[in-house]
């Protein structure tokens, strides 16, 4: 039977054929992770920064940039074994690095090189108020790619309930920064919004599952997010009645201080003391009655038996 | 009532209706949406945390946005509830078949004050008599202007929540800046305080108390018995059989 030989050369083939996705770059990979994956413990760096370098290679194998090879983000590390990093780098990642060089003083070149393929997002986030905090105040402790995506080895889709930006744990990888006193008393932001948020509709109903609900970029941007003082923030002003309108229908200026960060004015706040006095009121008046009216119908029918009424 | 010049040889009947059909009905509609009010708001007044209790309630609810459907349709259900009735209140007095008289009438008076004061000392043990009552004890006329409390508070402040671009257009502009947080802290504490207030005072007077275990069947007959009404509303009844006690003598 001719066919049965087909398949001694068929089948050699095949097997080679699935090898073909599998290309360079993540046979590379592999050679990388051979020791990464198993390193324990951080290093010292040259600046004295401790650094991990260990890539738990099962959770890279599922995040979105497993098909990556190392030396895709890790440009200058192209030598094996890599004693004196120093490969060509292309002119847009390193203009990068250098305005982000004292954040990531290990290697720029890296939390750069997001720009190769995020272009737009990462332009974005380098004129928003998060990257300029970065490149012109050269601040460390601002956020840029990794302090909200977290480490892009283990990057997972936004709709994975795992994403940190994702619906589920956006709110809280946020407050990492906006719900940290120290920060927030640096930069002068508004201290309530975490728990403004919580309180509010919005927040009850994100914890309640829903799932139109609005988390902190709806309103406020994302990569491009801006001071809550500069006019071109959706939250500056008027800006608030095409953002609060994306949702809610017909938002005009009077419904769109509903919603703030701020704490409660005097008004409510002292409204609220009232109705609780009058609610604390009441309930002593119903549960004092209606217990002192139970105690004496059980006297009377003890004690009592047969008597008035 | 045209018969009065029979009254003398009429006879006490068995039971009187107490709530004509138009106030059972709207007595109905308002403890129904009033539960789905409480059972829907409640869970979105603690819902601070994800995947706890509240979370579980509201998926007992078919999950929050329809929890969020049943409240705003229960709320303006209970809303019109409570327009029928006015409405209703004004049609009986304006054809005089209602009228207000001090020993039937639902308003309080000052004696509502002393009856309180006198119950307070039979529950001390310092007083041997309890209040004697018209057609509305001061705990049923508290339980009925709890709603209107409760309408005014609750019901204002959750219809601007509901629709509050129809509310932005009367709300004036030097009040924006903190209505709506007034609006929201004004339902939720006063929710709370209905809802303390009905599972208290409301279920301890009409179902728990021995003598209405587990409940008065009248909200659904609207009758009540003489014998009932001579014991619990000895006001009411005297002046509805002002010969009931001659008879005896």
């Amino acid at each position: 039977m001719p066919y049965k030989k087909v398949i001694f050369f068929a089948a050699p083939l095949m097997v080679l054929a699935l090898l073909l996705p599998m290309s360079a770059s993540a046979q590379e990979s592999a050679n990388c992770l051979a020791c990464h994956s198993s390193m324990k413990g951080r290093i010292k760096a040259v600046s004295g920064n401790l650094i991990e370098l260990n890539i738990d290679s099962e959770k890279f194998q599922s995040s979105v940039h497993s098909s990556l090879a190392c030396t895709d983000c890790h440009i200058k590390f192209s030598d094996n074994p890599h004693t004196s990093p120093n490969a060509p780098v292309p002119p847009a990642v390193l203009a990068i690095s250098a305005k982000i060089s004292k954040k990531y003083p290990i290697d720029p070149v890296a939390a750069a090189a997001c720009v190769q393929c995020h272009d737009e997002i990462y332009k974005k986030v380098l004129e928003s108020v998060h990257g300029k905090n970065i490149t012109q105040k050269h601040q460390t402790d601002g956020a840029l790619c990794l302090d909200c995506h977290g480490s892009p080895h283990y990057i997972v889709p936004i709709g994975n309930p795992a994403a940190l930006m994702g619906r589920k744990h956006q709110v809280e990888t946020c407050g990492k920064c906006h719900g940290n006193k120290a920060l927030n008393e640096k930069y002068k932001m508004e201290e309530n919004v975490m728990e403004s948020f919580e309180e509010s509709f919005h927040g009850r109903k994100l914890a309640l599952g829903h799932t139109k609900v609005p988390v902190c970029a709806s309103c406020h941007g994302a990569h491009d997010v801006k001071s809550v003082d500069d006019p071109t923030s959706p939250v500056f002003g008027n800006n608030r009645l095409q953002t609060c309108g994306k949702c809610h229908k017909g938002a005009n200026k009077k419904f769109i201080p509903a919603i703030t960060h701020k704490l409660p004015g005097p008004i409510p706040y002292y409204t609220e003391k009232a109705l609780i006095f009058l609610v604390l009121g009441v309930f002593t008046f119903i549960i004092s009655h209606v217990l002192l009216e139970a105690f004496s119908d059980i006297r009377d029918a003890i004690f009592r038996k047969g008597g008035h009424e | 009532m045209s018969q009065s010049s029979t009254t003398t040889e009429r006879e006490i009947p068995k039971e009187i209706e107490r709530f004509n059909i138009t106030f059972r009905i709207q007595h109905i509609i308002m403890f129904t949406t009033f539960l789905l009010l409480s059972f829907t708001g409640w869970g979105l007044k603690y819902a601070y945390a994800p995947g706890g209790v509240s979370s579980w309630w509201i998926r007992v609810w078919g999950g929050p946005e329809t929890a969020g459907i049943i409240h705003r349709v229960a709320g303006v259900t209970m809303l019109l509830d409570f327009v029928w009735h006015v409405i209703y209140l004004f049609y009986l007095f304006g054809t005089k078949r209602m009228t207000i008289n001090l020993k039937t009438t639902v308003i309080p008076l000052p004696k509502d004050v002393f009856d309180v004061i006198k119950n307070y000392l039979y529950f001390f043990g310092l007083s041997k008599e309890k209040a004697r009552f018209g057609k509305y004890s001061y705990a049923q006329k508290f339980d009925y202007w709890a709603v209107f409390w409760g309408m005014f508070i609750i019901g204002f402040s959750g219809f601007s929540l509901a629709f509050p671009m129809l509310v932005s257009h009367i709300i004036p502009q030097f009040a924006t800046a903190w209505i709506w947080q007034l609006l929201s802290i004004m339902h939720s504490d006063e929710a709370l305080l209905a809802i303390v207030f009905i599972l208290f005072w409301h279920f301890y007077n009409e179902h728990l108390k021995p003598e209405n275990f587990p409940m008065s069947w009248l909200w659904i007959t609207g009758k009540i018995s003489t014998d009932t009404l001579k014991h619990h509303h000895p006001i009411e009844y005297e002046m509805l059989f002002p010969d009931a006690n001659k008879n005896k003598d």
